[in-house]
């Protein structure tokens, strides 16, 4: 094991919470509760009994409903029901759609098979500062606009866009409205009673749950409707087909209920990590570049631009760090990030930008030892390079 | 704690299966996208599970898609094939499971015609009827390799030699089959292969679709690039590992395990013969060795089902994901039974941990219920 | 994806965490020919700096670089391998057979030909500008 490695990818996945696997050892075995939940059998009850009892959980974070929360097999799942679950079921009323330019591949894919389909989708840019402007979304609104979908914390940068408002102005106009919300659980407050949000995307791996489990809210007043996107058994409400994976979803629920009642502890940690990091690195590369807004934003993610090296070479030299270039989702191709493209970097910056992001069981050591490491490795690069000019 | 004889719904995970698991529930472990050590280390756990599902079913380890599960599998398979396409035919056996069967309905609103291959009266896909419909031409056929009502096995080699002499792409739903049979997905000449771990000492929310890389899908679920781009979104390490294990072990016990529950449900038919009005279902078809579905005349299967449950015996009238519904087996109408004698059906499904003694005790139990009711009959 | 550094070999890995002979020859050096190729805005640049001796042969050389771990890795390797040899010789060192022994994956080769260019166009200075002055001592100590 790689105990040397520095783990500072917690927005790629984070570990499991020790407190979710014990949960979930439970509900595998014959000792435990094992049964399919669909089953009309007492085993089958209590599964279900326990599922119920996660979807609570789940909703307690976010303050919806339970009967809100549809369980899925994931963030990438969740945001692939809601956009064209929600686009062909009122394709009738419009064919366009809003996204921004900086969502998820989750999202984005699923929007470009949306075009093949027959939709036209609007990708509307972000501002210097990585954020959605509400004065754009607006922009981009039209008569036959049926669905918005745009994310509220941005998986490279960080930041976070103001969903209140895009909200008010998506319903104003009569469009649904779907959130990405798979890196803003747990880390800040959501409450769904008060955003005007239709349909919200979830993740378990995001927020020290299982891997391979997620949720979507579908919002029940107004009640949204949805083509479902695996068919086959009826299981929630008919919207996701296929066996309840219970001990995934009790994973999920019980680290949703973790995150609720350890946000302000978390959030804290975090904050002040992330604070150590960028002074460290400021301090020894002060050229280095924050990007993203400096104020809008999730605790724990920080990315950093350092200019004049080569970003290949960067990555390759912080060997010991677990940490990405990019959205991990998008780390197998090699083209600069589209986000900090998006934001107006050149490739150079682009290419040589590293996601840091910490989590609950980062400590301050580790900080410590991993900006010695990069402006160690970026001063020695930038006296290999030559003059620029 | 209940007497669980409901294994065609779900099994419960193997103990080896959670010690492989559990690792990749405990301590740091990457996004497999990730290209930094721990990324690289769960990407590596991935391709050994994908080796040890290939093996299970004689493919190989590329041909192998994981999915959310079987129901999300069948989905891609017939979606998958059907996307982008011109809208044409699709022969759908009468016996499928519910995701193929509302899938492909699903389908037949987008506009593609579903045609239904029937069935004999022991739950066997006809062969005939299935050679005329291909020669109206079809985009693909799916055939279940085994019924998960009546265990009823299929000839899908047959089928897949039929689809191919006119150019017609086969999938097969192997999810009931699977450890408990020799699957050979090279052999049958499929195209296409559904899998899923929970029905075979894996853990829930994970299967696979074998894919034959001549065969063009369209994703469902899209994002990230993943499944060699066919199926989106982070993987489920530990669900994936955990199938892994499962379907290696199912493979090393393949023998020994339908042994044992083959001995077990001939010690249950030969005493559930003795009871009166008894029917066993499919009974002179090759059938999975586990599984035995019945119904004994004049019971609705539900109300034994709910009769037993109290006693402690956990079995169902059929499929899990139909057993809200309240609707009499489809399987069993398409054997041509009527609907009264459909409803009636118990299904009994044994696994490894089953002992003599829980088929006995479910026998005592269902003499006593059915002796109850009949006196309870006669006093009325 | 598998690592995307795993066709780094241990020798590419060793040269690029400690490089060999880089940096630049002092001001006042007599007899250098300097080349360079490459441009940084397309994610590459390397600066040769070869030493000649009063033989005619490559006493020395250093090299500055801005590339991915290949390209440094390549510089280092071919730092060594052109001393002793003569400019006409450096001219003709192949980086991309270096590349290849070195088990590089082909999308590197862009890394082996810039490095090359680089050593080319330094050596290629030996007869344009021949700066051969015998009367000065040889510096190399």
């Amino acid at each position: 094991m790689p105990e040397k490695i520095i783990y500072l990818d917690y927005a790629a996945t984070t570990p499991v919470d020790p407190r979710v696997a014990q949960k979930m050892a439970g509900f595998l075995t014959c000792e435990g509760l094992f049964a399919n939940p669909a089953s009309a059998h007492t085993p089958g009850r209590k599964a279900r009994g326990a599922v119920e009892q996660a979807r609570m959980q789940v909703a307690a974070l976010v303050n919806a409903e339970p009967g809100e929360i549809i369980f899925t097999s994931g963030a990438t799942e969740s945001d692939n029901l809601a956009i064209k679950g929600a686009a062909h079921f009122y394709r009738d009323k419009g064919r366009h759609v809003v996204t921004s330019r900086i969502e998820h591949k989750a999202v984005l894919d699923t929007c470009k098979q949306l075009e093949r389909d027959g939709f036209e989708v609007t990708y509307i840019k972000p501002n210097a500062d990585g954020l959605v402007e509400p004065q754009a979304v607006a922009q981009a609104l039209r008569p036959d606009t049926v669905l918005v979908s745009i994310m509220h914390v941005n998986n490279e940068i960080g930041t976070a866009n103001d969903i209140a408002a895009i909200g008010a102005i998506v319903h104003a106009q009569g469009a649904w409205f779907h959130v990405d919300a798979a890196q803003s659980a747990g880390k800040l407050p959501i409450d769904l009673k008060q955003m005007p949000v239709d349909l919200m995307s979830f993740s378990g791996h995001k927020v020290y749950g299982p891997k391979g489990i997620g949720a979507l809210y579908v919002r029940s007043q107004p009640h949204i409707n949805l083509d479902p996107l695996i068919h086959g058994g009826g299981h929630e409400h008919g919207l996701r087909s296929g066996t309840l994976a219970t001990h995934q979803i009790v994973g999920m629920g019980e680290a949703y209920r973790i995150a609720r009642e350890e946000m302000p502890k978390d959030v804290t940690h975090c904050s002040a990590l992330r604070q150590q990091l960028w002074r460290a690195l400021h301090v020894t590369v002060p050229e280095a570049l924050l990007n993203g807004h400096p104020s809008q934003r999730v605790c724990g993610i920080l990315n950093v631009g350092f200019p004049g090296i080569e970003g290949e070479s960067l990555l390759f030299a912080c060997h010991d760090l677990a940490v990405s270039s990019g959205s991990a989702c998008t780390s197998t191709d090699k083209a600069p990030s589209f986000v900090l493209r998006a934001l107006g970097r050149d490739d150079q910056l682009a290419g040589s930008s590293i996601r840091f992001s910490v989590g609950r069981f980062t400590t301050k050591e580790e900080v410590q030892t991993a900006a010695r490491i990069v402006s160690e490795e970026y001063h020695r690069l930038q006296e290999l390079a030559p003059a620029a000019g | 704690m209940s007497i669980f004889l409901d294994h065609n719904a779900t099994t419960p995970l193997a103990p080896r299966v959670l010690d492989a698991m559990l690792p990749l529930l405990r301590g740091t472990h990457g996004n497999p996208a990730s290209v930094h050590r721990f990324g690289r280390e769960a990407r590596a756990a991935l391709d050994r599970a994908r080796e040890q599902v290939a093996a299970l079913v004689n493919a190989q380890a590329p041909q192998v898609i994981f999915t959310g599960g079987g129901t999300e599998a069948d989905n891609l398979a017939l979606r998958g094939v059907c996307r982008d396409v011109p809208h044409g035919r699709l022969l759908v056996s009468s016996i499928e499971h519910a995701a193929v069967q509302e899938t492909a309905e699903a389908l037949s609103k987008d506009g593609w015609t579903v045609e239904r291959i029937p069935v004999d009266g022991e739950c066997r896909v006809d062969l005939h009827a299935l050679e005329k419909l291909l020669d109206g031409g079809a985009r693909l056929v799916s055939v279940m390799l085994a019924n998960n009502e009546t265990g009823a096995i299929q000839d899908v080699h047959a089928a897949a030699g039929l689809a191919h002499a006119r150019g017609v792409l086969l999938h097969t739903d192997a999810i009931q089959a699977a450890g408990k049979m020799p699957v050979d997905f090279t052999a049958l000449g499929a195209d296409l292969m559904t899998l899923s771990a929970h029905k075979l000492n894996g853990p829930r929310g994970v299967g696979a679709l074998i894919r034959n890389r001549r065969v063009d899908l369209v994703p469902q679920i899209t994002g990230g690039g993943q499944e060699q781009g066919l199926r989106g979104g982070t993987e489920n390490l530990a669900g994936i590992v955990g199938f892994g294990a499962a379907a290696e072990l199912a493979r090393a016990e393949l023998d020994a395990r339908s042994s044992q529950v083959r001995a077990l449900r001939a010690r249950l038919e030969a005493q559930l013969k003795k009871l009166s009005g008894v029917r066993i279902f499919a009974e002179h078809a090759d059938r999975l060795p586990n599984t035995v579905q019945f119904g004994i005349a004049g019971y609705a299967g539900e109300w034994l089902v709910m009769e037993l449950d109290r006693r402690g015996f956990a079995v169902s009238s059929g499929s899990a994901c139909h057993s809200a519904s309240g609707r009499p087996s489809h399987v069993l109408l398409a054997m041509g039974c009527d609907e009264a004698v459909a409803r009636s059906a118990v299904r009994v499904s044994l696994g490894v941990e089953n002992s003599a003694a829980d088929v006995d005790g479910l026998l005592a139990a269902l003499g006593e219920i059915t002796v109850r009711r009949r006196g309870a009959v006669a006093l009325a | 994806m598998p690592d995307p550094f795993a066709a780094y070999s241990d020798t590419v890995r060793a040269h690029f965490r400690t490089p060999r002979n880089a940096g630049g020859f002092a001001a006042g050096h007599e007899r250098i020919l300097a080349g360079s190729a490459g441009q940084r805005r397309y994610g590459r640049e390397v600066e040769f700096q070869l030493q000649v001796t009063a033989e005619g042969r490559i006493g020395d050389c250093r090299y500055r670089v801005y590339g991915c771990p290949a390209t440094i890795a390549l510089c280092s390797l071919t730092s060594e391998a052109l001393k002793g040899r003569t400019p006409a010789e450096a001219a003709g060192f192949s980086v991309v057979t270096l590349a290849e022994q070195l088990g590089l994956p082909a999308e590197k080769r862009a890394a082996a030909v810039t490095v090359e260019d680089a050593v080319r166009a330094a050596a290629g200075r030996y007869n344009a500008a021949p700066a051969i002055s015998p009367a000065v001592p040889q510096l190399q100590a």
